[in-house]
């Protein structure tokens, strides 16, 4: 009698236990408890808003050239580059440049009144160009304290004052740009020792041959970009546009 | 607490989706699609079979159709019903032959996904640190929002930029002075070439 009431018993509680598992199951979380139809498809506030761009029509025709000259002119400059370069030489070029960029860096940083940024540039930059062989060898990596920032330039500093970026421009054959940031270019410019107007280079050829040596180097790593903006993409230049504008505007938060 | 309590407790939880587990699936479907592009056992597949077989192991795991719909945000209503079955179709393939054929000529890349992030109860951010041979390292965050089908990515942030915003800057841009057809047409003729130059393609 005992044991045949014990095994209802237990038969009802293995009842119950089921039921709570399937209630549980089918409205283990509530309907507020996940993302709506609304919340999902809407706007979240973390995605940048899209760009202005009131010279639409002009900036097109000059993205069209840029397009022509990087596909058919930079594209080969960057392969023969890459092809009569060996690997190491290729990185110790791309270092040298980088290394001698630290003036725009210092004064983005100051202009933001980064100190602690300033100063680090200048550490890297005595390390690099001293123990790295004229920057050469990226040799400031080796310290821990001294690895590399993000690079500061005028156009984030002035993006960081709070002044609006401005319609969205192309530049010809410089490339995706906006008004602020093409004031800021021509300020980076200006304290570039290695760039007109203030060149400490006297000689107008060695100054063109320094220039042009320059943009080989870069152009891989332009091209690299460019060419993964462009892929897959519907519009390659609301591509180009909206890729610039957030990395610029990432740039500046941080 | 009795077993059988103990039993209920178990099963309840073994469906419900858990966030931490979320990175360490990220990793696994990422390895496997990379898996078809590098591992000696798919060498003889074409590009095409390369895709098919990413595209399978993808939407194992995900709905595509969420970050396609999200990028395409006020734009998809615009489109007929069999439009938008098209359109989703052609972007699919586009995202997927983008990623196989980016890959094509590289080193395998190491993935390294940190921890879940959390945003809010619906919404969290899987870190990712892709690493190339070459020394090249991507900084890739995936974000996550919790349907009833589970965790499904809805955005893909690659250095900064967001996947869904700027596609979305795209689509805005073509529906502004052109329709859906006309998307159809530029999706079909962009799948058709060869989407990326993978020879300037240095990473």
């Amino acid at each position: 009698m005992y044991q045949r009431s014990y095994y209802k018993r237990l038969f009802l509680q293995y009842c119950a236990y089921g039921l709570t598992l399937c209630v549980s199951l089918s409205t283990g979380l509530a309907e507020d408890d996940y993302l709506t139809e609304e919340q999902l498809y809407g706007d979240f506030a973390e995605e940048p808003t899209l760009v202005p761009d009131p010279l639409e029509s002009v900036n097109r025709l000059t993205f069209k050239f840029n397009d022509f000259i990087y596909m058919n002119v930079v594209k080969h400059i960057a392969k023969g580059y890459q092809q009569v370069t060996p690997d190491p030489v290729e990185r110790g070029a791309s270092n040298f440049f980088k290394n001698l960029g630290y003036p725009v860096r210092l004064v983005g940083n100051l202009l933001q009144a980064r100190i602690k940024g300033a100063w680090l540039e200048t550490e890297r930059f005595a390390v690099n160009t001293t123990l790295g062989v004229v920057g050469v060898l990226p040799a400031a990596n080796r310290f821990e304290r001294l690895q590399p920032l993000q690079s500061e330039d005028m156009g984030q500093a002035f993006g960081a004052w709070g002044i609006g970026e401005g319609p969205y421009l192309v530049l010809p054959l410089l490339g995706p740009s906006n008004m602020r940031d093409l004031f800021g270019l021509v300020g980076d410019r200006a304290v570039n020792p290695l760039k007109d107007s203030y060149s400490v280079i006297g000689d107008s050829n060695v100054q063109t041959a320094f220039s042009a040596t320059e943009f080989a180097v870069k152009s891989p790593t332009l091209m690299r970009i460019y060419s993964q903006m462009k892929a897959g993409a519907v519009d390659p230049y609301s591509s180009m546009k909206n890729g610039y504008s957030q990395k610029r505007r990432s740039m500046i938060e941080e | 607490m009795k077993f059988s309590s103990i039993i209920a407790c178990v099963a309840l939880f073994a469906v419900l989706p858990t966030q931490a587990d979320e990175s360490a699936k990220l990793a696994t479907t990422m390895e496997a699609t990379l898996d078809i592009i590098y591992q000696d056992a798919y060498k003889d597949y074409t590009s095409a079979q390369r895709q098919d077989a990413v595209r399978a192991i993808v939407e194992d795991k995900y709905d595509l159709e969420v970050l396609i719909r999200r990028a395409m945000a006020r734009n998809w209503s615009l489109l007929t019903a069999d439009e938008q079955m098209q359109v989703h179709n052609l972007i699919d393939q586009l995202i997927v032959k983008s990623f196989v054929e980016g890959m094509a000529g590289q080193g395998r890349p190491i993935v390294d996904c940190g921890a879940v992030i959390e945003v809010t109860s619906k919404r969290i951010e899987v870190p990712v640190v892709i690493s190339f041979p070459s020394g090249k390292t991507f900084n890739v965050l995936y974000r996550l929002g919790l349907l009833k089908t589970g965790w499904q990515i809805y955005d893909i942030v690659a250095e900064d930029i967001s996947m869904v915003s700027n596609y979305r800057q795209q689509f805005d841009d073509h529906f502004r002075e052109e329709n859906g057809a006309r998307l159809i047409e530029k999706l079909e003729k962009l799948l058709k070439k060869e989407v990326l130059d993978v020879s300037t393609i240095i990473l």
